[in-house]
C-alpha cells in the first residue's frame, strides 16, 4: 500500500471492509453460469438510472406549465439531451426486464428457502418499487401518455372499496390531476424512491454476502462448489462487460427510436387512447375482463394476491428440494404466471 | 438489547463503570421513550404535511353552456368547458368534456365525458348511438346507462338548469 492509501486507511479503517468486499470468494459454479449476472446487471442499470436521472433534474421543470417544454428542451436543444433522456427512458424497461429475469432465476433455483427468506422479500419489494418508479416517472413529461396513464392509475386506486376515493385524492394531491399531482410524483420519483431503493439494494447485497450463494443444485455445479474465484476482478469484469453491452443497447434505442414525447397533456381530448408502458400492458388488458362490481377484483384483489403470494412463498415452500424439475407445483405456477402475462401483453400490443 | 451482558473490556482499555451500568434499564427505557416521542411527533407532522390539502372537496361552480334554444333536439352534443381554478399555489385552467342532450330545449341531460371505469374519455358515436370508451371497451347509452363492458356505474350526470334561456351546468 502506498503512503497516501495508508494515511487514509489509518484514519478511516476502510481497507479491511473494502478488501473483504472485493476479495469475496465466488464459487466456481456461480462464476461459470451467466444467469448469476442478472442481479449485478440490475444494479448497474439502477446506477445508470441514478446518473441520468440526476442529469435530467438539472434541466427539468416540475410544473404543469413548464414540464412539457423543459422535457422538449432536453430532448431537442440540450447537447446530448436526447441521449441522456433516451438512456433514462429505455433504462426503465431494461430495469424491469432484468429485475424480472433475476427474480425468475432465483425462483427456479429455489434460493428463497431458509435462511434466505428475507433476501427474497427485499427482492420482491425492490421489484414492486421498480414498478412504482416507472409509474411515477412517466407522468413527469406532462404529455398525453403520462397524464392519462396517471389518471387511469389513480382511478385504479380509487376503485379500492371504502377508502378508494380518499386514496385517489391523496395520490393526486387533490380532486383532479394538477400541479399537486406532478409535485407529488416528482418528489416520489426523484427523492423518496431513490433513497428507499438504494437502502434496500444495500440490504439485499448485505444479505447475499451474509449467507453466501445458495447451494448448487445440479451435480456438475456441485462438483464446482469447492473452488472459488475472487469477486474482483473475476466476477466484476463479467458484470462490467455485460453492463457495457446493456448501455450500448440503450444508446442504440435512444439513437434509433428516441425517447417518445407525446402531445402536451390535454384533459379534453377524446380521441387519445391511453396506453401504458409495455410492461403494464398485461394488466391494462386484464382490466377489460372484470366488468361492473367485479372491478375491485382486478384492481385490488389480484395485485394483492400476486404480491402476497410472492412474499409468502418462502414460508409455503419449505421442503429441502431445490431442483425445479423435481418441484412440479412451483415450477408450474411460475410458468403459468409467465405465460399468462406474456399472452395478455401480446393481446394488448 | 439492554438485557444483554456487556462484553468484557481489555485491561489496557479500562473497566465498565458498574455504578452507571446498574442504571442501564432505566436509561434504556428513557431512551426508547424519548426516541418514540420524537419519532411519533416527526411522523405525525410528516403525515399531516404530506396529506396537505389533498382531501379538500373539488370546488364547483355554475358554467354557461349556451343558449337553450340553440341546442339541436334529439342529438348528443359535445361541449368543452374551461374555468380558472386554484390549483395548489397557481391558478390554472380546468378543462373538461361534457355531453348534452335535449328533447325539448327545456329539460337537459348533461353527462360528464369521463368513463366511470378508470377515468378515460368516452367518445359519442352517432352512428352506433352510444358512448364508447376506448381504453377497456365500455359502452353507454345516450342517457349514460351502461350497455356493456367493465364500467361499474352510469356516466356521471352533471347538474344542469336553464336560467333566462341560458343552459348552466355545475362543474
Amino acid at each position: 500500500m502506498n503512503r497516501i492509501a495508508r494515511w487514509i486507511d489509518e484514519r478511516t479503517g476502510l481497507s479491511g471492509p473494502v478488501r473483504g468486499f472485493f476479495n469475496y470468494p465466488v464459487p466456481k459454479y456461480v462464476h461459470k453460469n451467466l444467469l448469476y449476472t442478472l442481479g449485478g446487471l440490475t444494479a448497474i442499470t439502477f446506477l445508470l438510472q441514478v446518473v441520468t436521472g440526476i442529469l435530467l433534474v438539472f434541466y427539468y421543470d416540475p410544473s404543469t406549465e413548464g414540464a412539457y417544454n423543459s422535457v422538449d428542451y432536453i430532448t431537442y436543444q440540450v447537447p446530448l439531451g436526447w441521449l441522456v433522456r433516451g438512456v433514462h427512458h429505455y433504462g426503465s424497461s431494461a430495469m424491469v426486464i432484468l429485475a424480472a429475469l433475476h427474480m425468475l432465476r432465483t425462483y427456479f433455483f429455489s434460493t428463497y428457502k431458509k435462511p434466505r427468506e428475507i433476501n427474497w422479500m427485499t427482492g420482491v419489494l425492490l421489484l414492486f418499487l421498480v414498478l412504482v418508479f416507472s409509474f411515477t416517472g412517466y407522468l413527469l413529461p406532462w404529455d398525453q401518455k403520462g397524464y392519462w396513464a396517471t389518471k387511469v392509475g389513480s382511478e385504479i386506486a380509487g376503485s379500492v372499496p371504502w377508502i378508494g376515493p380518499t386514496l385517489m385524492q391523496l395520490m393526486r394531491g387533490g380532486a383532479d390531476l394538477g400541479q399537486a399531482t406532478l409535485s407529488r410524483f416528482y418528489a416520489t420519483h426523484a427523492m423518496l424512491l431513490p433513497a428507499l431503493v438504494g437502502i434496500l439494494i444495500v440490504a439485499h447485497i448485505f444479505q447475499l454476502r451474509f449467507h453466501g450463494m445458495a447451494p448448487a443444485i445440479t451435480e456438475s455445479a456441485k462438483r464446482n462448489s469447492k473452488k472459488f474465484v475472487p469477486f474482483f476482478p473475476h466476477w466484476v469484469v463479467t458484470d462490467a462487460v455485460f453492463g457495457l453491452g446493456i448501455l450500448a443497447v440503450l444508446v442504440y434505442f435512444s439513437w434509433s427510436q428516441g425517447a417518445p414525447l407525446d402531445f402536451p397533456a390535454d384533459p379534453t381530448s377524446s380521441n387519445f387512447v391511453p396506453r401504458p408502458e409495455w410492461y403494464f400492458l398485461f394488466y391494462f388488458q386484464a382490466l377489460k375482463y372484470f366488468p361492473g362490481a367485479l372491478e375491485p377484483v382486478a384492481t385490488v384483489a389480484i395485485p394483492l394476491f400476486i404480491f402476497g403470494t410472492m412474499i409468502a412463498l418462502p414460508f409455503v415452500d419449505r421442503g429441502e428440494e431445490r431442483r425445479p424439475w423435481k418441484k412440479p407445483i412451483t415450477t408450474g405456477v411460475a410458468i403459468a404466471y409467465t405465460v399468462i402475462i406474456l399472452w395478455l401483453t401480446v393481446i394488448a400490443w | 438489547m439492554a438485557d444483554n451482558e456487556l462484553p468484557p473490556l481489555d485491561d489496557e482499555k479500562g473497566q465498565w463503570d458498574t455504578e452507571a451500568v446498574s442504571r442501564r434499564k432505566v436509561l434504556g427505557a428513557l431512551f426508547w421513550g424519548v426516541a418514540g416521542l420524537g419519532g411519533v411527533a416527526t411522523l405525525g407532522t410528516a403525515g399531516r404535511f404530506l396529506v396537505g390539502n389533498a382531501l379538500e372537496p373539488k370546488a364547483q361552480r355554475w358554467v354557461e353552456l349556451g343558449t337553450a334554444a340553440d341546442f339541436p333536439t334529439g342529438k348528443v352534443q359535445r361541449h368543452v368547458y374551461s374555468i380558472t381554478v386554484a390549483d395548489a399555489w397557481r391558478d390554472s385552467e380546468r378543462r373538461g368534456v361534457l355531453y348534452a342532450y335535449t328533447d325539448d330545449n327545456e329539460e337537459f341531460v348533461v353527462l360528464d365525458g369521463t368513463c366511470t371505469h378508470l377515468g378515460c374519455s368516452v367518445q359519442w358515436q352517432e352512428d352506433a348511438d352510444h358512448f364508447a370508451c376506448p381504453c377497456h371497451a365500455g359502452f353507454f347509452t345516450r342517457e349514460g346507462e351502461v350497455v356493456s363492458g367493465p364500467p361499474p356505474r352510469p356516466l356521471q350526470r352533471v347538474d344542469a338548469k336553464v336560467e333566462n334561456g341560458i343552459v348552466k351546468v355545475l362543474v
